[in-house]
């Protein structure tokens, strides 16, 4: 937890730092972008939501993320029951490769309490308990479950 | 000037920020957690990370990095499937791949959440599974190492499942020990006159046959006894109080530990004939009432 907490006030820091060195504020980042789309070939993010809800599960808040992040096409992030939960399609599987590895590194840097990473096909779920909403792991470990079963 | 300062400032920053690496410890599958995170029982099983350690690595064994839980998980809370053991053998869990034979070394019965696949060399007798095949030879290399789980549970009270040893297959190897850590069930076979059993006897194998007695202390299951004179162990003639069969003469003390080398026993685990036991006969006996520490018991054992 602290050092999540140090990594957000680093994070800022940095911010303000390369705004300040930027001058200028910047220009529109995403803005005007395409925005991503699913891939073909793997199990798109609604159908994981979907079986989320037939398992009984409450997905909540997703949406797609821009840019996606950990070199995925397309991602979906929300909660699950106090469970932060990312799923990502990616176009080949090097990239889930990478992807996963960028998911580990960025949780060896920052500190999770508790964090899975899990493949099916080539989209990649990325469950994470920040706050010990879920002690015993249960929700994750239903997530898990659900996913595997696509 | 400024912004050259700041910019500075802000990689400085970030050069820390990236140096500096979380505790993040990896889990293969489900595990305790520990008392500081508020105890019970991670249900997780797949690979996942914590940012905390296990509580005990001695119930741990560590593959790639990752910590697999080893033990039973009934003292922890845990609420999943169980399956009951009788003494050591292979891990099977269907789900992990080790590539390479991985066993359990915990002694007596205890329970694990996987079952063994059907083709695996188990048979189900007595309430458990013993394994019947042949131990390979990093169980004997390895054993030494760690069998310290039993010293890790032995002050663990918990329901351990209740067993008949009287029904050991032939072909289990190991050994039948008295009892074990927080097992307060308790197997007698043989007659002692008279036949007093109490709750949390133990198991004891030897003297005279006609009686079967297995007896659970309605899940109280105190655990092991701290005192010495209630701890098993043979105590010849007379009889004491606390369990522990005590018809025949004292065995021949072999000393305590594990023995169980790949030599079946002739007839299938323990020595359980009429007769007053054999000086170096197969089997074994080894007293009862939770015996001590597994690795230190007294007893007689082949």
């Amino acid at each position: 937890m602290r050092r999540s907490t140090t990594f957000v006030f680093c994070s800022i820091l940095i911010g303000v730092a390369l705004a300040g060195a930027c001058g200028k504020k910047s220009a529109g980042g995403a803005a005007g972008a395409a925005a991503p789309a699913h891939v073909d070939g793997t199990t798109h993010t609604d159908a994981v939501l979907d079986a989320w809800k037939s398992a009984g599960l409450e997905p909540q808040g997703f949406a797609p993320v821009t840019p996606p992040p950990y070199v995925a096409t397309y991602c979906e992030r929300g909660t699950v029951g106090g469970v932060d939960a990312t799923l990502c399609e990616y176009a080949d599987d090097a990239s889930v490769d990478r992807g996963q590895q960028q998911i580990r590194d960025e949780w060896a840097r920052t500190g999770v309490h508790t964090g899975v990473v899990l493949r099916g096909k080539r989209t990649v779920l990325s469950a994470v308990d920040h706050e010990l909403r879920d002690p015993n792991g249960k929700t994750i470990n239903q997530l898990v479950q659900t996913f595997r079963k696509l | 000037m400024r912004r050259f300062l700041m910019l500075a400032a802000g990689l400085s920053v970030w050069f820390v920020c990236v140096t500096a690496q979380a505790a993040v410890v990896r889990y293969l599958s489900q595990h305790p957690l520990p008392r500081k995170m508020g105890g019970g029982f991670c249900y997780i099983d797949v690979p996942h990370v914590h940012d905390f350690g296990p509580s005990d690595p001695r119930m741990y064994r560590q593959v790639d990095g990752q910590y697999y839980f080893v033990g039973d998980p009934a003292p922890f809370d845990y609420q999943g499937p169980r399956t009951a053991y009788y003494g050591p053998h292979p891990i099977v869990e269907a789900n992990v791949q080790f590539g390479h034979p991985e066993y359990c070394y915990l002694q007596g019965p205890h329970y694990h959440w996987y079952a063994p696949p059907p083709q695996a060399s188990f048979e189900m007798r007595g309430g458990a599974y013993w394994f019947t095949g042949t131990y390979e030879p990093v169980y004997y290399q390895e054993r030494p190492h760690y069998v310290a789980v039993n010293e890790a549970y032995a002050p663990i009270v918990y329901a351990r499942p209740v067993v008949d040893i009287t029904l050991a297959p032939a072909a289990f190897h190991g050994e039948i020990v008295g009892g074990g850590p927080g097992w307060r069930a308790g197997v007698v076979v043989g007659a002692p006159p008279p036949p007093v059993v109490q709750v949390g006897v133990g198991i004891n194998v030897g003297g005279p046959p006609s009686t079967v007695i297995v007896e659970h202390d309605n899940g109280r299951h105190r655990g092991w006894e701290k005192h010495e004179h209630e701890r098993g162990g043979w105590r010849g003639p007379p009889p004491g109080r606390g369990g522990g069969w005590r018809g025949n003469p004292q065995p021949v003390a072999r000393g305590g530990g594990w023995r169980g080398n790949p030599q079946p026993a002739p007839a299938g685990g323990g020595w359980r004939g009429g007769q007053p036991q054999p000086a170096h006969g197969g089997g074994g006996w080894r007293g009862g009432g939770g015996g001590g520490k597994p690795s230190h018991g007294g007893g007689w054992k082949r």
